[in-house]
């Protein structure tokens, strides 16, 4: 495979930039240098309708090109024409694009000086103040460094499988162990799998972080969430196979989500949310250290915490404006299957509008893809001083460790007025890279093909994540049932209520996915 | 032909239709997988000639027919029907 490297300059234009006072040759262009239409750089003219000054009758051609010296303009024959007879006239800037060509070369050419001012130009995150509180990198990595020492008692499934527990004769991995349904409780049985089963999550509980006694003195008629979650995950890592009923923290449960508290069923991605919502609060409330939620150190953030990057674009001057929200987990929304190539390019992996298969890798590039707000969703524009109508998009500015993906499987149908079930099928990888869809990613497909590196670039993070839990539901909106699939080792388990089995990796692939959990892939 | 071609594509970018059109079927190209089989397109030629020995001309010199073949009958029809609607509001 070739090693991809950064171009080398071409001596026509560091030629050029020696004659011309450097950086500053770029000067002229730096005001001119705009937002097109659609969001991507591009150069703003005065003239709209800029024809090449040598064709006659002059045809409208799409690629014309801008001299860096006199300022005339050239298709791509006259710009050839124009270096030769004005001599030293060969740099020139592609006006559509923003992009640099040289005419002796006869290609495009790039320079990290041009690519920066750019860059700088555009992008939203650039224009925050130096006070910014998201962490550098060098912090984060001690974080997590951290995070991976205190697994002192780190399961090594494999060794566990060997001694397994006399009294099961098929030797599943530690750890596996039913939940007895309580009245509806599939719901909370199969987050509680899932949750059981991440590594990071699970080791605090099972390393004893959360000091039980001390817990228990502290308040002493108060119920802790934590505590309860505690005492499940060493329920199930006990060695004894035999189902287990989480009664108590059930009970606890309902305390903390008074409104939820019945035997009617509920929504896992719910009851998943208000159960971090619990561990957080239950943490803050014992240590009221006033951080803001992105450096919050309860195991629910440390674990599920990342941060999302919106950027809101003003579709008439091109000013974008950058806020960073954190995020437990994120919820895509299936894609709907639009268009159907009917030519010789068929892609029907992607969406098809009849049987409504679609792929997560799909739902992932509809949640990063540039939207265009309606107008009845106009936002007010710092530049422009009005209400103008904008276009938004989403990415990842930080990965958690554990990465949880919903999948919006319902949705309002317009006919009925009702919330409805959506039971398409949806493909999804067991091993994901995240690196498309993170922040830096985006904006440089945004700005195009430039080389100076983008403002909080961190290419040291890793983006490979590793599936190890799939919750299922099946069934309709008002009754179904929850199953949650998981994957020791590289063999997946069926963990149906107190039931646990082994399956093939293709009863998982088929299944109606919900919520699916990723760990990164170094702590697999 | 040539002057009707001109009347509308002057009509066409003076009342910003042009570029709302442009924006659509970069949509419409990207939703349907054209650009990705663009670029693979592109990765191989570049492949095979040497990553030294391409230059942009070369590229749209060889790309051009088979992207232009490629496009998919919906997407021509969905904005032949747009420019027709478009010629007929500004009374042409």
């Amino acid at each position: 495979m070739e090693i991809s490297t950064t171009p080398r300059p071409c001596n026509h234009l560091a030629d050029h930039k020696l004659r011309h006072g450097g950086i500053s040759f770029y000067n002229t262009l730096h005001d001119s240098l705009s937002l097109s239409f659609n969001g991507r750089p591009t150069l703003a003219l005065s003239s709209p309708s800029a024809r090449c000054f040598s064709c006659s009758p002059s045809p409208h051609q799409e690629r014309l090109y801008l001299c860096l010296i006199c300022s005339s303009i050239s298709c791509p024959r006259h710009a050839l024409s124009h270096s030769r007879s004005s001599l030293g006239h060969s740099i020139s800037v592609d006006v559509e694009r923003a992009e640099l060509f040289c005419s002796n070369c006869d290609d495009q050419v790039y320079d990290p000086d041009f690519d920066s001012i750019l860059v700088r130009k555009f992008d939203g995150s650039s224009i925050i103040a130096a006070g910014d509180p998201y962490e550098s990198v060098a912090e984060r990595s001690c974080k997590r460094r951290r995070l991976r020492g205190h697994a002192v008692a780190d399961l090594d499934y494999k060794r566990w499988k060997h001694l397994g527990d006399q009294r099961d004769k098929s030797c599943y991995p530690f750890g596996l162990r039913g939940l007895n349904n309580l009245g509806n409780t599939c719901f909370m049985n199969s987050v509680l799998q899932a949750l059981a089963h991440a590594p990071p999550f699970r080791n605090y509980f099972l390393n004893g972080r959360h000091d039980r006694g001390s817990c228990q003195k502290m308040s002493s008629d108060q119920l802790c969430l934590i505590c309860d979650i505690g005492v499940i995950f060493s329920a199930m890592f006990s060695g004894d196979r035999t189902p287990y009923s989480p009664a108590p923290f059930l009970y606890s449960w309902w305390q903390h989500s008074a409104n939820l508290a019945s035997y009617e069923q509920q929504d896992a991605h719910e009851f998943f949310i208000s159960l971090l919502d619990g561990i957080h609060e239950k943490e803050v409330q014992s240590k009221p250290i006033n951080k803001d939620l992105r450096d919050c150190a309860c195991i629910a953030h440390r674990v599920f915490s990342g941060l999302l990057r919106s950027d809101v674009t003003c579709l008439t001057c091109g000013s974008t404006s950058t806020t960073y929200d954190p995020c437990m987990d994120i919820s895509l929304h299936l894609g709907a299957g639009k268009c159907v190539s009917t030519g010789p390019v068929n892609k029907a992996s992607k969406s098809n509008g009849s049987t409504g298969v679609s792929s997560l890798v799909g739902c992932l590039d509809l949640f990063t893809r540039r939207e265009k707000l309606g107008s009845d969703q106009k936002l007010y524009c710092q530049n422009c001083g009005v209400h103008r109508d904008s276009s938004k998009q989403l990415s990842i500015k930080r990965l958690p460790l554990v990465l949880c993906l919903q999948i919006k499987r319902f949705e309002h149908s317009l006919i009925r007025k009702t919330l409805r079930k959506i039971n398409w099928h949806l493909e999804f990888p067991f091993s994901l890279d995240m690196n498309p869809y993170l922040s830096s990613s985006i904006i440089r497909k945004r700005l195009g093909n430039r080389l100076s590196p983008l403002e909080g670039d961190e290419p040291h993070v890793s983006t490979e994540y590793e599936i190890f839990a799939v919750l299922t539901h099946t069934g309709m909106l008002e009754s179904g049932h929850y199953v949650t699939f998981l994957r020791l080792g590289s063999q997946w388990y069926k963990c149906d209520d107190a039931w646990i089995t082994e399956v093939d990796e293709e009863i998982v692939k088929s299944s109606q996915c919900y919520m699916m959990f990723y760990m990164q892939k170094m702590l697999y | 032909m040539q002057e009707a071609f001109e009347i509308i594509n002057v009509k066409l970018m003076e009342s910003g239709e042009k570029e709302r059109l442009m924006e659509l079927l970069r949509e419409r190209l990207i939703e349907c997988g054209w650009k990705d089989e663009m670029k693979s397109l592109c990765r191989a030629y570049v492949k095979k000639k040497g990553r030294n020995n391409v230059t942009l001309d070369d590229l749209i010199y060889v790309i051009t027919p088979k992207g232009r073949a490629s496009v998919p009958d919906s997407v021509k029809a969905e904005l032949l029907q747009r420019i027709r609607s478009f010629l007929v509001s500004t009374s042409l």
